[in-house]
């Protein structure tokens, strides 16, 4: 079957000078993405006095791995926070993704009766909303959520942006026809919506999934916020902490009270890029795996059309 | 549009349901927190329950610190029968949480705040911390006996105190920092160093033969002396340190300021400062990696050694002003009672016995003894390699005075510490805060012309025969006039006070 | 029509009509069970984490100061003051310049950002080594993944006087080197190029995503027709995209009183001669309000920003209602 696909798809090729062209451009703008991610990894691993002396440079002078040596002085903490940012992502995910499509897929429905107020409800809060404070009253004081990892996953699970994408593209892959057919079928609406509805939609459901996995593993406000045990304290959030507070004290350097003995040599450039080696690699790592994932999965969705 | 306006009208009442729902769930969520103060704690001296108090401090969270509370809890049960709960948040995250936590009520018994971290003034002024007047005097008198009284005067907002400042170096005086090796190998003296134009012939001898050192290491937060406090931080408005009329001026405008700026100027184009001053957060690089040869830092007794072994070379410095006793300077690290707090008696008598006394005060500055130090003399000693699980900012903790000394400080390192208290001089508006609120609107526009041209003004990056008059004039426009106007109707009923 | 339910419930004489309208929501409601039960999840997620704490948007009228009783005691004992805090927004000639970056690089953004990533999200979805775009297509994620302040670091080490890789490449050709952060002229390139470079790839993952979700069949009938390539993605992938790109704009333009901070903060340094082309809503609001930190007017300055992008959302979304039924938000 894959043979008959690809010889229909060879049959709609690019022309091989309009495809070197796409090659050229997309190439150069993808290398033009990887480089600096490249140089992070290359400075992270820079001796920190050579980066002084010399700036960004591609062949350091001197290499060192004292800025990773600062960072795993925090020992357990950082495994433990690496098995905080997993389960939080994994979960949210999976939460985000449920609340998500159901939400955006009955909005998308030209039958449902009230589409039009509840994309209202959702768009609403994409623009206005109470601010930092309130929010934090009704996570800590009404839903009890603080200094769990409820308070890390639920501030986040839903998104209005992602309802509305997601809903065009119900509307676009999903003919209004299959979904008649389906119940003239006798299937219920849960039932057309999981058997006909989500198979046609991956494409939409990986791109949601991948933005929703993207933002739970990058998030360290809501820890900032709302936890205070160690244990609970994602990934993100603990290599802020240590960045900003680096920051802070070396902003308030003039300062006589805080200059008093706390400014000992932090590697300060140079860790921040391991951090961020150590934040993203992973995630990085992974989306490939993802990538094949959700091929896969559209693969198998064309195939049963 | 058919359903338009029943959807319009469903909207609404869910919406005035939701507000209605949501002012109850508010009031119960801020009534609720108060109902279970120090539960759980065991009935233990008698008919009084012990409280639990909730303290909140700055720095990095420390591992052994639950380990180390249990200890004071021990302790402070004993002496005075509350607990409390330590909390730290670190460095980076302590003012936007702590704010966050004040404006939504969020029960806390014990704060930091700080010129420069929670902004005491302001955060005082909102009304996040209690008065402490009459606590002093009813539970606070030890404080009061070692305190210096210059600390409570300057931390006065508007006639108020809100804070207990930490009893540590009090005036804050300026000195220029240099790098020994430099000075050395050229022979540079430093008799006759102290105003900024002083230090031109020792700039460009180091420039003309160290092309790789920076001469003059400032960043962006630099700003020349020009013997004047500043009412707000950083914003032109400012009375001369020897004044006797109390008169607000645009500090901009004096002719000190003028001559300084020119200075700089002229250091700029003659390459002594950093290309990019202006926009560079720190020269810590720099100093880090020893190419710098001098800048300006706040001292304090043996602050030469202090750097000397953070750097890992040696650092001289020489005064570049008098040791003057500023606001800011006295509200360097302060502990203050929240305004929700159902203790505030029991919060200063804890905070009473963490200013005086030494057992409690070495407990959470150094940990438990034996476990992460060791005495190795009467009032010295030595950390255990246990310490580096819990190594607190000394400075933050109330009184410093009263902490060990390791074995590299001088015997007589709080004497002088006195003695430089002692010697500080107070600027004329020690104790008096401008209360903006009047002029919030014109205090916001302000601040953006200020941050528009501060630092290239201040670093010499920009001429300021062209953008002096730019920026006198646009912070004109901006209101600045109206608020000096205000700022002097307020320091002037200060005076008059005073009196 | 029916009359809707209001306040008037509670008269007697419409007694009965109002009963005969509850009787058919009623009914609507029991018609549209399974879909309502679907909606209900996320419904009751944006009542707590986004309707609930909008009740804040007081404190935008008001001078907030805190209050022993918790929050919403400090909210009823604060003073109104009415429209005071908005006044700092509009006060200055800073306001016509703010208000000006902010619209005109939130424009170019969108316009760029969306022929950009459309057209590269179409590039990647025809190359012929479907490896290779795979490839691509990761790398292109990458700057998602570095904070602004990490990108403030390398534009830094190809702008700086002294050091950066530019002004190095410059003395080659013998030309002098630039203080590029003291001079204006080119910023709005550079802000406009660091910001695509930044998002692009991200957004064309929507679009291919899109792509890869049209129907096979209608490439194969316009090959039939003897449709050439290009005609296939002006004809078919674009159009069939037209919905996604349509609902990116409209929430993109509900946005366009927003910038982003972390660009027009961290690219530039902070440095002061560039205000004129960096200053924006966002960096002035945060600027205005470092040392005084009235939560009343930062509320009020987020409120006029939601209110201004709300209008031209609703606006440019009767339009598009006009056109194309389908398309609308709502």
């Amino acid at each position: 079957m894959i043979g008959v696909r690809k010889k229909r798809r060879d049959f709609s090729q690019l022309s091989p000078l309009g495809n070197a062209l796409a090659v050229l451009l997309a190439g150069g703008f993808a290398f033009l993405c990887v480089f600096p991610f490249l140089f992070v990894i290359l400075i992270s691993f820079t001796d920190e006095a050579a980066l002084a002396r010399n700036g960004y440079s591609i062949f350091p002078e001197k290499w060192s791995l004292e800025a990773y040596r600062y960072i795993f002085l925090t020992g357990d903490q950082l495994l433990r926070s690496y098995g905080v940012t997993i389960l939080v992502t994994v979960l949210g995910t999976l939460i985000s993704l449920v609340m998500i499509s159901l939400f955006s897929y009955a909005v998308s429905r030209r039958s449902f009766k009230y589409r039009n107020f509840f994309a209202f409800f959702a768009f609403f809060t994409m623009l206005f909303n109470g601010g930092l404070v309130p929010t934090y009253i009704v996570v800590t004081q009404l839903l009890g959520m603080n200094d769990s990892l409820w308070a890390l996953i639920m501030p986040m699970a839903v998104n209005a942006f992602y309802i509305m994408i997601m809903r065009t593209f119900f509307i676009l892959s999903v003919p209004e026809s299959i979904i008649e057919a389906g119940k003239i079928d006798g299937a219920s609406e849960f039932g057309v919506f999981i058997r006909l509805v989500l198979p046609l939609s991956l494409p939409g459901l990986a791109t949601i999934g991948l933005f929703s996995t993207l933002a739970y593993w990058n998030d360290w406000f809501n820890a900032l916020l709302y936890i205070d045990s160690p244990n609970l304290v994602p990934l993100q959030s603990m290599l802020m902490r240590i960045e900003t507070s680096m920051q802070f004290l070396l902003q308030n350097s003039n300062n006589p009270s805080v200059n008093s003995g706390l400014l000992q040599s932090l590697p300060q450039d140079t860790s921040r890029m391991a951090m961020v080696v150590l934040a993203t690699g992973p995630i990085v790592l992974a989306y490939p795996f993802f990538q094949r994932y959700f091929v896969q999965g559209l693969t198998v969705g064309a195939v049963k059309e | 549009m058919k359903h338009g306006k029943k959807s319009a009208a469903l909207l609404s009442l869910v919406l005035a349901g939701l507000l209605a729902l949501s002012a109850c769930s508010g009031n119960s969520g801020g009534n609720g927190p108060a109902a279970s103060p120090g539960s759980g704690s065991n009935t233990q001296g008698g008919d009084e329950k012990p409280v639990e108090l909730i303290w909140y401090t700055i720095g990095t969270p420390q591992k052994d610190l639950d380990r180390v509370n249990e200890e004071v809890n021990k302790y402070t049960l004993e002496k005075i029968n509350a607990t409390v709960q330590m909390n730290m948040l670190d460095w980076g995250d302590y003012s936007q949480k702590m704010g966050v936590m004040t404006a939504s009520g969020t029960p806390v018994d014990i704060m930091f705040t700080a010129s420069w971290a929670f902004d005491y003034v302001q955060n005082a002024r909102k009304g996040a911390f209690m008065s402490i007047d009459e606590l002093l005097k009813s539970h606070g008198q030890g404080i009061l006996d070692v305190l210096d009284p210059a600390f409570l005067e300057g931390s006065k907002v508007d006639g108020v105190n809100y804070g207990i400042p930490a009893n540590k170096e009090l005036p804050a005086q300026e000195v220029w920092r240099f790098n020994k090796k430099l000075l050395d190998k050229y022979n540079l003296k430093l008799d006759g160093v102290r105003t900024l134009e002083s230090l031109e012939p020792l700039l460009a001898t180091i420039k003309a033969n160290e092309p790789n050192v920076t001469p003059l290491a400032i960043a962006k937060d630099f700003m020349p002396l020009a013997g004047y406090d500043y009412l707000i931080e950083k914003m032109p408005m400012a009375v001369k340190l020897d004044t006797k009329d109390f008169k607000v001026v645009n500090i901009l405008e004096t002719p000190e300021m003028q001559k300084e700026l020119d200075t700089m100027r002229k250091y700029y184009q003659a390459g002594y400062i950093a290309t990019e001053a202006a926009t560079l957060d720190t020269m810590n690089d720099a100093i880090l990696a020893g190419n710098w040869f001098t800048d300006r830092a706040a001292t304090q007794p043996f602050a030469d050694n202090l750097w000397s072994a953070s750097y890992g070379y040696p650092v001289v410095s020489t005064p570049a002003g008098e040791p003057t006793i500023y606001n800011w300077s006295v509200m360097g690290s302060m502990q203050a009672i929240s305004a929700n707090s159902e203790h505030p008696e029991k919060a200063m008598e804890f905070l009473n016995l963490l200013n005086t006394d030494p057992y409690l005060r070495n407990l959470i500055d150094s940990g438990i003894e034996d476990v992460h130090y060791k005495k190795t003399g009467d009032n010295v000693m030595e950390n255990l390699p246990e310490a580096q699980n819990y190594d607190m900012p000394t400075f933050s903790l109330g009184n410093v005075m009263l902490t060990y000394l390791t074995k590299d400080d001088p015997a007589t390192k709080w004497e002088e510490f006195k003695t430089f208290n002692a010697s500080g001089k107070p600027s004329p508006i020690l104790g008096f805060n401008f209360n903006g609120s009047n002029v919030a609107t014109e205090l916001a526009t302000l601040q953006n012309v200020k941050e528009e041209f501060w630092s290239t003004l201040m670093t010499g990056t920009v001429d300021p025969k062209e953008y002096l008059p730019k920026a006198i004039e646009k912070f004109k426009t901006a209101g600045l006039d109206k608020v000096i106007a205000e700022a002097q109707k307020q320091l002037d009923a200060w005076v008059a006070e005073q009196k | 029509m029916a009359a809707t339910p209001s306040p008037a419930l509670f008269i007697r004489a419409e007694w009965r009509d109002h009963v005969k309208s509850l009787i058919s929501v009623l009914r609507d409601m029991n018609k549209n069970k399974a879909l309502l039960m679907m909606v209900l999840p996320a419904a009751v997620w944006f009542v707590c984490f986004s309707y609930l704490p909008m009740a804040g948007m007081i404190i935008a009228f008001k001078e907030y100061r805190y209050s022993r009783e918790g929050f919403l005691a400090s909210i009823m004992n604060s003073k109104w003051v009415g429209f005071d805090n908005f006044k700092f927004l509009f006060s200055t000639s800073d306001a016509y310049v703010i208000t000006r970056n902010t619209i005109l690089y939130n424009a170019a953004f969108i316009v760029l950002g969306l022929v950009l990533a459309v057209a590269l999200a179409v590039m990647l979805s025809e190359l012929v080594n479907k490896r290779l775009a795979k490839w691509f297509q990761t790398g292109m994620f990458l700057p998602h993944f570095l904070s602004w302040v990490i990108v403030g670091y390398f534009v830094f080490s190809f702008l700086s006087v002294d050091r950066g890789i530019v002004n190095q490449a410059l003395g080659l050709f013998g030309i002098d080197p630039m203080h590029w952060y003291n001079d204006k002229t080119y910023w709005p390139v550079i802000l406009v190029f660091v910001f695509l470079w930044k998002s692009i790839g991200y957004n064309s993952v929507i679009y291919l995503a899109g792509i890869m979700g049209i129907d096979r069949s209608l490439y194969e009938a316009a090959m039939i027709d003897g449709a050439s390539k290009r005609q296939q993605i002006f004809r078919i992938t674009i159009p069939m995209l037209t919905p996604l790109m349509v609902i990116m704009t409209l929430l993109a333009v509900g946005k366009i009183f927003y910038a982003d901070f972390g660009l027009f903060y961290q690219i530039p340094r902070d440095s002061g001669t560039l205000y004129s082309v960096t200053n924006v809503i966002d960096t002035y609001v945060y600027r205005g309000l470092k040392v005084t930190g009235e939560i009343g007017m930062s509320a009020a300055a987020g409120l006029y920003q939601s209110v201004v992008g709300f209008v031209l959302v609703v606006v440019s979304n009767t339009i598009v209602r006009r056109i194309d039924k389908d398309n609308a938000l709502f």
